[in-house]
């Protein structure tokens, strides 16, 4: 990473988008706007972007459509910003790929939290668990940042990565989506259990053999998830 | 606090609807019965009354007749041609011969029985006839003047047969009147009930309408007379579903319409805020105020789309069984100095309530702002065990809550006016009920033993399977 980390802005409100550029800037990021979702995809295939910045309610392509895009290709951290605060939205951005939301009016200080959070797990090395772990046909090595499924590598953002970690690191235990929220994403106050649940099903999908059964991520009901050995 | 609407003043109390179709029905119904019983007993009396005393009539014409026979011979045994007249149990032949009275039996006594009206109308040379009760038993005595003989016949019929026999017919004429009075009573209420089932079916509708099923309806029926009443009824609920529907979009549209310039104004005071320094001193002034203002602003906004959503009936409720402890002690935390304030009883340390996180979330968030805002900070967090409930309660060291206002302080905007001025005219509590309302939970004010204002929240326990 660039020692300016760049975020790339992708908003169709110009006075949105010139208020926050201002302030990121202030922050010390470098940040690229876009107006809308093909032109945001355009620049961030030109350029090599540290984390996304979508709005979700964007003319011609959606945002969904555009964090999906991009999730296609690249593990980059994506953050939402959404004015609809519907189950709807949120969890349709997540399971799109997207990594954390922050709905609108968007408190500046705390995207600028949210940013550093994304990008610290982003660059992060996990150094938890020290050796590899194999469950079942599933192969996690931590030093390498990667996950081998029968062999293959996996494909995971560094958030499905650490928290299929912090899993693997407790195996049998019943870990909170308090918990999960606070050791993978870093939030300790008001955290939203949806990030966890659509980044523990996103996660079934790429490891488990059948995610609607899943044999290894299992929802303990009322409490959290527990990895199976 | 419990949403109830205000409701106007129920009408005193009286005798519903269907027992008063059943009263009404039993009282025509007796009316009936008994004027046709009435009717038929005394039809029966007369016919049988006049039967008997014709039949009588003639016997004793006949028994007269038999009598002069008798008496007409020069040797006269007026014993003997009583013997020889037709009688039986139920009749007495009686002569007067030469003024000395001949009874057959002995029941009847002569002549103090007799009524002397018809004693003296039969001496003066009439036949006569008249009823006579003695005793209990009613009788006919028919008297015939034999004045060639200088001799009188009387017959005494009694009428106890035709008394059992009336009295067995009221029995039964009132025994019938007494059904007749209950099946019309039974009648009544069944018809009612028939004609009210329909109504249970709107009550039941309405209700499921207010329970937020918008989609309930009554379904269609083939009966004319309710067609129109269960079409009206449909159209009614189907344009308050409609309605409702476009308030939830319109609530949609504006959140974006809003939070977005919300989200341009806050960046940018923010950026500004951050330069203060390099400004002259006379703009720095107007921008403190610009910021509390846009703060007070924003949070107006967010408070007034989030009841619009909980109007509208967007959003679900998603209740799981969560510890509430933990929950309070994680939302203290991210106010600085607050988790030291959360005391956890021993028994409520690990109960859990069936609540949607962010919803209760959001509870204690607006109770806290609301201490720091109107009760001069909170004073404590405790968090306790009820009978069925987990309570949380938060006090606060202000003045406290009046009693009168204890309710009126959860409505919309009402600004408390003993002591609990400045900014935010709230909808922070009534968002607090709203929230407790739909996590079937209760919330309510006290007194705090410091005499601060105490917010008790109380959510069901989870029950585990």
């Amino acid at each position: 990473m660039s020692p300016v980390p760049k975020v790339l802005f992708i908003e169709d409100d110009d006075a949105i988008r010139l208020a926050l550029r201002l302030f990121l800037e202030d922050e010390g990021y470098e940040v690229l706007e876009a107006a809308t979702g093909e032109d945001g995809l355009r620049r961030f295939q030109l350029e090599t972007v540290d984390l996304v910045l979508v709005d979700l309610r964007l003319p011609g392509m959606h945002g969904f459509e555009v964090v999906r895009t991009i999730r296609h290709t690249s593990m980059v951290p994506i953050l939402i910003v959404t004015a609809q605060t519907d189950t709807h939205d949120i969890v349709g951005g997540l399971e799109a790929g997207a990594d954390d939301y922050i709905t609108k009016p968007v408190v500046p200080k705390e995207l600028a939290a949210r940013i550093r959070a994304s990008l610290r797990r982003a660059q992060a090395p996990v150094t938890e668990p020290p050796s590899g772990l194999t469950v079942g046909n599933i192969e996690i090595r931590p030093s390498a940042g990667e996950v081998l499924k029968d062999g293959q590598p996996v494909s995971l953002t560094k958030t499905e990565f650490k928290l299929l970690c912090e899993l693997a690191d407790n195996p049998g235990q019943v870990l909170s989506r308090e918990v999960l929220l606070e050791r993978v994403w870093g939030y300790d106050y008001l955290g939203d259990g949806r990030l966890v649940d659509t980044h523990v099903y996103r996660l079934r999908a790429k490891v488990e053999e059948d995610a609607s059964d899943p044999k290894m991520i299992v929802t303990v009901r009322g409490l959290g998830y527990k990895l199976l050995l | 606090v419990t949403a109830s609407p205000a409701v106007a003043p129920r009408p005193p109390r009286r005798l519903g609807l269907r027992a008063r179709a059943s009263v009404a029905f039993a009282l025509i119904a007796t009316v009936l019965a008994v004027g046709l019983s009435a009717l038929t007993y005394e039809l029966a009396r007369r016919e049988l009354l006049d039967q008997r005393e014709s039949v009588a009539r003639d016997q004793a014409l006949d028994n007269a007749l038999t009598a002069r026979r008798g008496l007409i011979r020069e040797e006269v045994n007026v014993r003997d041609v009583l013997e020889g007249l037709t009688a039986s149990r139920s009749t007495q032949p009686i002569i007067r011969y030469r003024g000395e009275w001949n009874p057959r039996t002995v029941n009847f006594q002569v002549p103090d029985d007799l009524p002397t009206s018809l004693v003296s109308s039969v001496e003066a040379g009439d036949a006569a006839q008249q009823r006579v009760r003695v005793g209990n038993t009613p009788y006919v005595v028919i008297g015939v003047a034999l004045p060639e003989l200088d001799a009188e016949y009387y017959e005494v019929f009694s009428l106890a047969e035709l008394q059992r026999t009336l009295r067995a017919l009221a029995v039964a004429l009132t025994i019938g009147s007494i059904v007749t009075v209950v099946a019309g009573a039974a009648v009544g209420w069944y018809a009612s009930r028939r004609v009210l089932r329909p109504l249970g079916e709107f009550a039941s509708t309405a209700q499921r309408l207010a329970g937020g099923e918008l989609g309930a309806r009554i379904e269609a029926t083939g009966d004319p007379d309710l067609a129109p009443i269960v079409d009206s009824f449909n159209g009614m609920a189907g344009s308050l579903e409609q309605r409702i529907d476009r308030d939830a979009r319109f609530a949609s549209n504006i959140s974006h319409e809003l939070r977005s310039p919300l989200t341009t104004l806050r960046a940018s005071i923010d950026l500004m805020t951050a330069r203060k320094d390099e400004m002259p001193e006379r703009a720095q002034v107007p921008l403190e105020l610009l910021e509390s203002q846009v703060v007070r602003f924003e949070r107006m906004v967010l408070d007034l789309l989030e009841i619009s959503r909980l109007d509208a009936g967007v959003g679900e409720v998603d209740l799981e069984p969560l510890e509430v402890a933990e929950v309070t002690c994680t939302v203290a935390r991210g106010f600085p100095g607050l988790e030291q304030l959360v005391e956890v009883d021993a028994d409520a340390e690990e109960s859990t309530a069936l609540i949607d996180k962010r919803r209760f979330e959001h509870v204690l968030v607006n109770l806290i702002e609301n201490a720091r805002r109107h009760g001069k900070g909170v004073v404590r967090i405790r968090v306790e065990r009820g009978l069925g409930v987990v309570r949380v309660v938060v006090d606060d060291a202000g003045p406290g809550v009046v009693p009168t206002e204890r309710t009126m302080i959860f409505e919309r905007f009402s600004r408390g006016a003993i002591g609990r001025h400045g900014s935010g005219a709230g909808l922070g509590l009534a968002l607090v009920a709203e929230h407790v309302r739909l996590m079937r939970g209760a919330v309510r004010v006290e007194e705090s033993p410091e005499g601060g204002a105490r917010f008790v929240v109380e959510v069901p326990v989870a029950v585990r399977t």
